[in-house]
């Protein structure tokens, strides 16, 4: 967003004809003229989209952060306004954290979003790298290692069941090499570390696509003048490449931050959050206690405190990964 | 930021050979362009591997596909898989639901992004910065937040269970909207205003000046939001109660959960999900990458 002035305008202003200078005065000024005629062509255009961005996102989301000071169990009785209950029964459930459903949840992602993010970024990059030094059919490499973020969480939760099982193609592998593959989905220790792998393995795919979209911004000239003053490939990377890869490394972070905390498919598709709570999330406690015991107000608060959580996470990388982008 | 989108749009195909244009002509193989062919190799078996030996497998007999060691090819070819998931009257259903989400979905959300794109880049009134800068901070909502209160919604609406549930919070999204806005705002004023001196409405100047000329953007719009529906599996899961409204990601869950060791028809059910995005893919392949590199630029 930092290069986003209204240039393109300015660059395309018209000859200094009496309209053009009104035109001019009205992109400078910044104040649009508008006619009644076409605000409201301008608002029935939007119509549809002011219908979802208002009901289904604005409202939608201060209704959850409202929902989250009810007690509310459709079906039974009415919502009642219980204050800040709802996250005091979670906060009290912190003086034994290992008893409570939500918050061996919220261990279980941190430990999933550590690993996958650093997993997913640093695969990305390199798959990127490995592409922008390719010589030949770029093109076709690029499309063969996009192919896993096309396929759904679902196909690949279902191809990874059977991959994951103990008589699967990864415990045939490790075979090879003379390991004797756990149960992976059926182990508390390896069913945690499966989905991460799988998650990696479709993420990264997905994130190359930005970086290789950031490498090709870099100017040739400044790996070139760094390989004159004598640095090496890889120095030239680590001192050039990657601190002006800084704002795509927090975007691609960000995300994956943002979507690893809210893992659901995969756990509800693979393990159900088992074996013993192993695999459980937070997104898939926020879904067990709204639809399955029906406590929506609590839910609410849960998922309300993920979203604080969240947004702590991303504030702090963004703090230490690019803190040049906050001028945007 | 914003000039990336535009730049890939515009100038994606020329890069290309202007990369390879650029470098020096064919030096010799060094080291590190071993080492670069060998990971090269190494990723296009992980990234196609699992994909393809299970498309594979599916023709597989049910014990083949349990055989351990496992097979590479399968020793007879069997179509038995498919026979038995095709048979299911509901697998069928499942299939038609999910192309209605989809196909909705990328229609719907096509055309009012680019409506309310349309408006927000080119048009004049009061509240467009509001909009726009909503537009932008609601994307960072997680999904989280807006599950239960939108099911909520869902149920005093009397929706639940229905395509409308499935559709209506899909039919636009502030990405693509976004997305329009990026693309339509570098095109020349002069367009709209020979079309006003010609006498063209809003809705024509829209639609036979603007709309052709964003047609990157309309393609990577549509192919996000089909994909974005084809594979969702939660908000189905949320709002879809009985089994003959289930989008195919949902059919496959409960499928699952009905054969669960019979990993054959599984593998094979799989495929059918996969498979039309494949397709999609290969014949849109530019635009995916357009619409995955554009949501870069939203940061």
């Amino acid at each position: 967003m930092a290069t986003q002035p209204a240039s393109p305008s300015v660059a395309s202003a018209p000859p200094l004809t009496s309209e053009g200078r009104r035109r001019l005065r009205r992109q400078l000024n910044n104040k649009p003229k508008a006619r009644p005629g076409e605000t409201l062509a301008a608002y029935l255009f939007m119509l549809p989209y002011l219908i979802v961005l208002f009901v289904f996102i604005v409202f939608v989301s201060l209704y959850g952060i409202g929902l989250s000071l009810f007690q509310l169990d459709i079906g039974f009785t009415g919502p009642v306004f219980v204050g800040l209950r709802n996250y005091q029964i979670l906060f009290n459930q912190l003086s034994d954290p290992a008893l409570s459903d939500f918050w061996t949840s919220m261990g279980n992602i941190i430990e999933f979003v550590v690993v996958i993010v650093i997993g997913q970024t640093a695969l990305a990059l390199f798959l990127a790298v490995i592409l922008q030094n390719t010589l030949f059919a770029k093109g076709v490499f690029r499309t063969i290692f996009y192919i896993p973020a096309l396929t759904s969480s679902v196909a690949t939760s279902l191809i990874f069941l059977w991959f994951y099982n103990q008589n699967g193609v990864i415990n045939y592998l490790l075979s090879l090499i003379g390991i004797h593959g756990p149960d992976w989905l059926d182990n508390t220790t390896f069913a945690l570390p499966a989905i991460m792998i799988l998650n990696i393995w479709t993420t990264a795919a997905a994130f190359m696509i930005y970086f290789l979209a950031a490498l090709q911004d870099i100017p040739k000239e400044l790996i070139e003048a760094a390989k004159l003053d004598g640095a090496n490939r890889f120095q030239a990377f680590w001192n050039i490449t990657v601190p002006l890869l800084r704002p795509a490394i927090f975007f691609v972070v960000a995300l994956g931050t943002i979507g690893g905390f809210q893992m659901f498919d995969q756990a509800k598709f693979m393990t159900n959050g088992g074996p013993v709570n192993a695999t459980l999330t937070p997104m898939l406690v926020i879904y067990n206690d709204a639809f399955q015991n029906a406590h929506f107000g609590l839910a609410a608060a849960e998922s309300v405190i993920l979203f604080i959580i969240i947004m702590i996470v991303t504030v702090i990388q963004r703090r230490m990964i690019d803190p040049g982008i906050n001028k945007a | 930021m914003a000039q990336v989108t535009i730049r890939t749009a515009t100038q994606d195909q020329p890069s290309g050979k202007a990369l390879t244009g650029e470098k020096p002509p064919r030096r010799p193989l060094r080291g590190s362009d071993i080492i670069i062919y060998a990971f090269l190799i190494i990723f296009t078996i992980s990234s196609l591997g699992p994909l393809f030996y299970t498309a594979i497998s599916s023709f597989k007999t049910p014990g083949a596909v349990l055989a351990f060691p496992p097979s590479l090819l399968p020793s007879p070819w069997v179509w038995s898989n498919f026979q038995q998931i095709i048979s299911n009257s509901l697998f069928l259903r499942w299939i038609l639901n999910a192309f209605i989400y989809a196909g909705a979905a990328l229609v719907l959300n096509t055309l009012f992004s680019a409506m309310a794109g349309y408006a927000i880049a080119r048009m004049n009134f009061p509240g467009k910065e509001f909009i726009f800068t909503l537009t932008l901070a609601v994307m960072m909502i997680p999904l989280a937040v807006t599950l239960i209160p939108k099911f909520l919604v869902m149920d005093n609406l009397g929706l639940l269970n229905t395509y409308f549930a499935l559709i209506l919070p899909a039919m636009a999204q502030p990405f693509t909207v976004f997305l329009m806005v990026q693309f339509m705002k570098v095109l020349p004023k002069e367009l709209e205003e020979s079309a006003m001196i010609d006498g063209a409405t809003r809705w024509r100047t829209f639609w036979s000046i603007i709309l052709p000329l964003v047609k990157p953007a309309l393609t990577a719009a549509a192919i996000v939001s089909f994909q974005a529906a084809w594979n969702d599996f939660m908000w189905p899961l949320v709002v879809l109660g009985t089994q003959n409204m289930y989008t195919l990601p949902l059919g496959l869950f409960f499928y699952k959960s009905a054969n669960y060791t019979q990993y054959n028809l599984l593998i094979a059910a799989s495929m059918f999900n996969t498979i039309p995005i494949l397709i999609l893919f290969f014949i849109f392949q530019r635009y995916f990458i357009e619409g995955a590199t554009a949501a870069a630029v939203k940061g």
